[in-house]
């Protein structure tokens, strides 16, 4: 089962980091931690995907679902740390242009 | 309800009932491990040396899975499940050889059965479709957190039972959505496979030919499974009602954008999102016409052995309300061959972030469509997809009806 570290920034931005295999099992699960991160006034969101091995297109659709609520409520959401194998999963679907990687979690809000 | 007893039924119900059993469609002779997890926890669980799920197919008892028996059928009138069918309820006898009703039975008389549990299995209306039965050799009772346990595995085995049936005829309605022949004409040879990792899946391809024009697409939904093959569907019927604008030559990107508006509400209520790749190609000159939604997951291997991947910048349906789609140009020349694939297969080839060496070198290597579409399901089934596997291929022969 993948794990999820969360946790909020003195900064007042949210970081997630999915350790593992993003699939359609842990995809249900990261939809609920960014919702309820939304819901909380958290608008702002860094998922680090340092961690993640695997993204399917649940994990995509959790990721996209997440930056459409996070900016409903005037946040953004961003990625940072993206490995090269995850890489191709955003280029391929061209969503690397919604979705842009950052090269740190630290600077991911910096622009 | 009032159960009949003993030797009236109604055979009206029986007609029902049976009926019922065969649209389970069930395969005899083969081991299904979903059922034999059951019957072998329940030897288990109750610490007896023979449990069954019982189905009764006309005059005769059958076993979709059994422990300790070493029969696959029996009489049906030799059964305890003929009575627990008929009644409809739990049937406990806890010494079969002081019983009337059952001391004749062969089982009894040759002392291997003293005790039987049998529970009814029910279809969704209610018609008794199987039995779960549990038996052993000397006389004892099931009571306490037993009999809770008892009723808890046949509510198991009948969800199993009733519900592998309903996916099982989901996934040849699905299956029979496809195009059900290859197109073969002038040279021009097209077909294509689609392999859902679970019963159903989120992936659809299409094609038709109208007026000499070829439009086939193939597209992916997020995730798998039964939601999202109904999102599939959906997809599939808006994306065929712009058939005739598209082979008539409305530019693709504009029936493309109006397909993912009129989509939107669907795919963001259900929060998913769809990538699609769809063509064009005439057949007379191989001029194609393509728009790519998200896929990128599209090779042209032209006559000349040069690759191209068709692909964009647009992105997926269901994720932008202001997206818009464009059409993009290509010809396939005699001799050329074109693979549309889903990303299910990407995790079968051993470089996915440079997939299309790999992929090339299948096309290459392939004498016909048939044959490529074959080499892609030998991978699907050796390396074991996790995620639904579809391609569509297109070969033009190198000189129009020139069999290679």
């Amino acid at each position: 089962m993948i794990e999820f570290a969360v946790h909020t920034r003195d900064d007042g931005v949210g970081v997630v980091t999915p350790e593992g295999r993003l699939n359609m099992v842990s995809a249900r699960r990261l939809k609920e931690i960014l919702s309820e991160l939304v819901s909380a006034g958290t608008t702002r969101i860094v998922v680090d995907m340092g961690e993640t091995s695997f993204l399917d297109s649940s994990g995509l659709g959790a990721l996209i679902g997440g930056l459409k609520s996070a900016r409903q409520a005037g946040g953004d959401l961003r990625i940072a740390r993206v490995s090269p194998a995850v890489m191709t999963v955003f280029e391929l679907t061209n969503l690397d242009r919604v979705l842009r990687a950052r090269e740190s979690v630290d600077g991911a809000f910096d622009d | 309800m009032t159960p009949p007893s003993g030797p009236t039924r109604d055979p009206v119900v029986e007609e029902r009932r049976q009926r019922a059993v065969e649209s389970l469609q069930l395969s005899e002779g083969q081991k299904d491990e979903r059922f034999e997890r059951i019957t072998r926890l329940a030897r288990t669980v109750f610490g007896v040396p023979m449990t069954t799920i019982t189905i009764l197919d006309n005059d005769r008892a059958w076993f979709p899975s059994a422990q300790g028996v070493d029969v696959s059928e029996m009489p049906r009138v030799e059964t305890f499940c003929d009575r627990t069918t008929d009644e409809g309820r739990l049937l406990m006898v806890e010494d079969a050889s002081q019983d009337e009703r059952f001391r004749h039975l062969p089982l009894v008389e040759h002392g291997h059965v003293r005790f039987y549990a049998g529970h009814p299995l029910r279809d969704a209306i209610g018609n008794v479709v199987g039995t779960f039965c549990i038996y052993d050799s000397e006389p004892r009772t099931l009571d306490g957190d037993l009999l809770v346990a008892f009723r808890d595995m046949a509510a198991w085995a009948e969800q199993e039972l009733v519900s592998s049936a309903e996916m099982s005829q989901a996934g040849h309605v699905q299956a029979s959505m496809l195009p059900a022949r290859a197109v073969r004409t002038g040279g021009w040879e097209i077909n294509g496979l689609c392999l859902p990792a679970l019963a159903v899946g989120g992936d659809f391809y299409d094609y038709g030919v109208t007026n000499g024009v070829v439009h086939l697409g193939l597209g992916d939904v997020m995730g798998k499974g039964t939601g999202a093959a109904l999102v599939g569907a959906g997809v599939r019927a808006a994306i065929r009602s712009t058939n005739a604008a598209v082979t008539a030559g409305v530019d693709l990107g504009i029936t493309a954008t109006q397909v993912a508006r009129s989509l939107l509400p669907d795919l963001e209520r259900t929060e998913s999102f769809v990538t699609l790749f769809e063509a064009a190609i005439d057949l007379d000159d191989g001029f194609t016409r393509y728009v790519d939604a998200g896929a990128g997951l599209c090779l042209l291997v032209h006559g000349d052995g040069s690759e191209q991947r068709l692909d964009s910048v647009d992105r997926p349906f269901g994720i932008l309300p202001d997206d818009h789609w464009s059409e993009h140009q290509v010809t396939l020349e005699p001799g050329s061959r074109m693979l549309v694939f889903s990303d299910g297969l990407l995790d079968l080839i051993d470089d996915p972030i440079e997939w299309w060496h790999e992929v090339g070198a299948l096309m290459r290597r392939a004498d016909d469509v048939g044959t490529l579409l074959e080499l892609v399901a030998r991978l699907a089934r050796d390396r074991t997809a996790l995620d639904d596997v579809t391609a569509v291929a297109v070969f033009r022969a190198p000189v129009a009806g020139d069999a290679r």
